[in-house]
């Protein structure tokens, strides 16, 4: 057989048996075995092709890198360095291209290098890449003894600075970590070159080879052999079901790779999700095990020579980690290295110390999550809180969330502990609020743990809710800041959720946001949760869209406070109200009960007694057609009195027909209010008492349902009527000016029209046709009578549903008004 | 074509599609004025005055005959008969090809 037929024989065999390699098992079943496997496969080849090629003395063939580490995944590149004496470089060359073109032909991606053992040193000192790579050296075929020069004088660059290859191999640890992200919380992680992946692995073997065993303890190699076994794994699946040599895990392909790896959906955690629970512990540990080697390395500490003195207990090792947050430090080596050597009762119990030191970390901002972080590496965190194992390494599968949940929370705390510093003072709308809030461990503890009840089952928030109260008590937090930090939880979405979904020209739902809420204490508490939550979410969550619908929220659910119209106690009343209405239809289906409260606006609740309100449902809930006018009649709370309901379709001039029918048919208005329903419909209810004859019978009422209903059909002229009525009965008595207000600042929603005058017959009337008049839409009215002068109120809007905002439309409103009540004829 | 509606009405938008069997509909968070022009906020006495009010856009590719029938849903579903209810306009596809499959014309739709 010639050379190149034999060679190609090999190549080929090569390929057959890596193929069967691959079929051999599933996808998610190649180790750090298989890796070891596929290495040998390809040692026999080179070896065998290397004999066949016949190489003169004086070069060597090695594999370098994973290939030289023996862990040749399925994709990988077969990494190869040809070592020479410098004698005979073109015969060198020639080798190689025999040996590599039928390796290329057949598809292998073989990277190679050709350096004699002075160039490999002189490199090693230039490149760390190229020093770690040549770190992995190992002889294939060829002069043995050169080989082993080579990788001598290679090992020899780096234990002569073995505190110089720290650093180095540090700062590139943190550069992998900026340009790859950090695979112990992002939802697509680089297996490879993130921060925690396979790099970091390898960053603490290189260390290793270069500082003696002594750098790591038997716990951290243990720990980075299984997420070296696990993530090999997860590389090599990614690598067969894509058959593309990639390292970043998306998404989609989660599922499969989960499913291959033998994950199963389980209570609470879908495989996926267990598949990267398990990824961010393996990233964690081994983020957290590199850079403590390194920073051992670096600090020149040795571990058998400087054994770690264990704390006290617990809540000294709590102090001196609160210490090192307070000054701003990340917590030593040698401390951490002590707290693992603290004994740990589990589950902790706190004392008031405990706590203590917890909230001067949760006050340290950056400094302080680098406390927690430690913590949680060290397992102290969840044997503190047992609630946080349940979020801890939790990914999350929407298309905002970026982090893992305990990630998340963590993040959400330092963003917290900004806005509390002043930090983001760019923000007018949240540093306000920040002023507003005087518990500031409460913001703390809420931003803490806002989302702790993301354990992948049920509804996040009253799982939280539940899960917060009894993390709180378990950790002795009392008073105020547990009562800020659990309604924190329980509401944290309220804002956001409102302000980007709902209509905030919807003043029901203002109201009912203010009532939730309850003081503007807690809506400060909760604006600032809604940006610390958005910054720690992801880059897209905290958009000036998304800040201007929250400000506007804010801001109207403020103004309902600054007025006076909702505050503790309204809630509280609106709330009991709202409960005892439907105690009282408890008869009625409750859907339709839920659509009565729904559309009635608040002020009818706060208003109306609860057995009046039963009484008005029957009238008022079924729908109404556009020309029908509903009354109702019934005795009044005083003698003599009666109330009317009138239930119609809203629309310009309905007010004044109403009225202008009470007047005509000999009644007399004491009080009325008239609301407008969210689906348009009004509702008007007035106190009345007949004019001469205290009793008002049915006949009555038949009247003024005639007199409605030819006004409606225009065959009555109303003006005319009542002017005709006003004759019959003498002038008032009272000369009490008419006094007439504008006002746009007591209602977000509508213009307030206040006006004063002496009562007569047909008063509302001669108001409600002015503004019909003016093509002004009544929300709301109350009219009230003093003895006899009556003040009468109205919540207008423009026919858009706009305030009335240009002073010459408000000029107008007040002088024709003012010229119908002194029209002299009128008296 | 194209709308833009009020944030809170997208809900409704997308089930009345839902509703006539179309399935597919891009939306994109935006900001700006119409007739409804900017307004001023008062937040705890400080005045600020808002430019640019926060809209939804929603683009949705239907075949002619759909047409009419997309626009009347989308009408009637982001309607509030208040001021800055948005606006819809039609224009038509010159081509359109799924990326995937490289279907094009009505098939791609």
């Amino acid at each position: 057989m010639t050379e190149a037929a034999s060679v190609a024989d090999h190549v080929a065999t090569l390929r057959e048996e890596l193929d069967a390699l691959d079929r051999a098992y599933s996808s998610g079943h190649h180790g750090l075995w298989s890796a070891a496997r596929r290495a040998e496969m390809l040692d026999t080849a080179l070896i065998s092709m290397s004999e066949a090629i016949e190489p003169p003395p004086g070069v060597g063939l090695a594999a370098l890198g994973g290939y030289g580490r023996r862990q040749q995944l399925p994709l990988s590149d077969v990494d190869l360095l040809v070592v020479h004496d410098g004698s005979r470089p073109d015969e060198v060359a020639d080798i190689i291209e025999r040996l590599l073109y039928p390796l290329w032909d057949a598809g292998f991606e073989v990277g190679h290098a050709m350096r004699t053992p002075a160039e490999c040193e002189l490199i090693a000192h230039e490149r760390l890449d190229a020093l770690t790579s040549m770190l992995d050296l190992r002889r294939l075929a060829g002069d043995g003894e050169l080989v082993r020069t080579a990788a001598d004088r290679v090992l020899g660059v780096a234990t002569a600075d073995v505190r110089g290859f720290a650093r180095a191999l540090r700062e590139d640890a943190e550069t992998r970590g900026e340009r790859y992200g950090v695979s112990a919380y992002l939802l697509e992680p680089d297996l490879k070159s993130g921060a925690g992946a396979l790099r970091d692995v390898h960053a603490v073997r290189w260390m290793t080879a270069a500082a003696g065993p002594a750098v790591v303890r038997t716990a951290e190699r243990e720990a980075l052999d299984a997420a070296e076994e696990f993530f090999t794994r997860v590389r090599s699946a990614l690598q067969l079901e894509t058959r593309r040599r990639t390292d970043r895990l998306p998404l989609e392909l989660q599922p499969a790779i989960a499913r291959a790896m033998g994950f199963i959906d389980e209570p609470g955690l879908i495989a996926e999700d267990g598949l990267m629970r398990a990824m961010f512990e393996h990233a964690r540990s081994t983020q957290w095990i590199a850079q403590n080697v390194l920073a051992r390395a670096e600090a020149g500490v040795s571990m058998p020579t400087d054994p770690p003195v264990p704390f006290r207990d617990i809540d000294e090792a709590l102090e001196t980690l609160a210490a090192a947050s307070e000054a701003g430090m990340r917590p030593e080596a040698q401390t951490l290295d002590s707290i693992e050597a603290t004994p740990v009762p589990e589950p902790i119990e706190w004392t008031a110390g405990t706590l203590q030191s917890f909230m001067r970390m949760l006050r340290a901002g950056e400094a302080g999550v680098h406390a927690l972080d430690a913590m949680d590496r060290l397992g102290l965190l969840v044997r503190l809180l047992p609630a946080w194992g349940a979020v801890r390494c939790r990914p999350q599968r929407d298309p905002y969330h970026r982090f893992t949940v305990d990630t998340h929370l963590t993040m959400a705390l330092a963003e917290m502990s900004h806005l509390i510093r002043g930090d983001r003072s760019d923000d007018d709308l949240v540093a306000g609020a920040v002023e507003r809030v005087t518990d500031r461990d409460g913001l703390l503890l809420g931003a803490l743990l806002h989302d702790i009840g993301k354990i992948g089952e049920g509804g996040h928030v009253p799982i939280g809710a539940q899960v917060a109260d009894r993390t709180l008590a378990h950790m002795g937090v009392t008073g105020s800041s547990r009562d800020l930090a659990s309604f924190m939880v329980a509401e944290h979405l309220l804002l956001p959720d409102t302000a980007t979904r709902r209509d905030l020209t919807d003043e029901n739902l203002i109201l009912d946001v203010a009532a939730r809420i309850g003081s503007p204490e807690r809506l400060a508490a909760l604006t600032v949760l809604a940006r610390a939550d958005a910054i720690a979410t992801g880059p897209s969550a905290w958009t000036a869209w998304r800040r201007t619908l929250l400000a506007e929220l804010v801001g109207r659910v403020q103004r309902v406070y600054d007025r006076g119209d909702m505050g503790e106690e309204l809630a509280h009343q609106l709330t009991t109200r709202i409960e005892a209405v439907r105690a009282a239809l408890a008869r009625e289906p409750d859907d339709a009960v839920e659509r009565f409260v729904l559309r009635m606006p608040r002020g009818y609740f706060l208003s109306t007694e609860p057995d009046r309100i039963a009484r008005h449902h029957p009238v008022i809930a079924p729908e109404v057609g556009s020309a029908e006018v509903r009354t109702a009649a019934s005795p009044g709370e005083r003698e003599g009195t009666y109330e009317l309901l009138v239930v119609a379709a809203d629309r310009p001039g309905l007010l004044s027909s109403i009225a202008g029918a009470v007047a005509v048919t000999g009644l007399s208005i004491l009080t009325a209010q008239a609301f407008t329903t969210d689906d348009g419909v009004a509702v008007d209810v007035f106190e009345v008492e007949g004019v001469f004859e205290r009793e008002v019978g049915e006949e009555r009422w038949r009247e003024l349902r005639g007199v409605l209903r030819k006004e409606i059909e225009g065959r009555l002229s109303l003006a005319h009527r009542v002017a005709e009525k006003r004759a019959q009965y003498p002038a008032p008595r009272s000369s009490a000016p008419v006094t007439v207000g504008v006002d746009n600042d007591d209602s977000d929603y509508a213009t307030v029209i206040e006006v004063g005058a002496a009562d007569r017959i047909g008063l509302l009337f001669d108001i409600a046709s002015v503004l019909a008049e003016l093509m002004l839409d009544v929300q709301l009215a109350k009219v009230a009578t003093y003895a006899d002068r009556v003040i009468d109120v109205f919540y207008v809007r423009d026919a858009l549903g706009r305030k009335v905002t240009d002073p010459d439309q408000v000029a107008e409103i007040e002088a024709a008004i003012r010229a119908r009540l002194d029209e002299p004829d009128r008296h | 074509m194209t709308a833009i509606v009020k944030p809170h009405r997208v809900d409704e938008v997308k089930e009345a599609l839902r509703d006539l069997g179309v399935n597919g509909l891009t939306t994109t968070d935006v900001e700006g004025f119409g007739r409804q022009r900017g307004h001023t906020e008062v937040y705890r006495g400080a005045e600020y005055q808002v430019d640019f009010v926060p809209k939804v856009k929603l683009e949705v590719l239907v075949p002619d005959d759909e047409a009419q029938g997309v626009v009347d849903a989308i009408v009637k579903a982001a309607r509030t008969g208040k001021i800055g209810d948005g606006k819809l306009w039609v224009t038509e596809a010159e081509q359109v090809i799924r990326i995937r499959t490289g279907e094009m014309g009505p098939d791609a739709v």
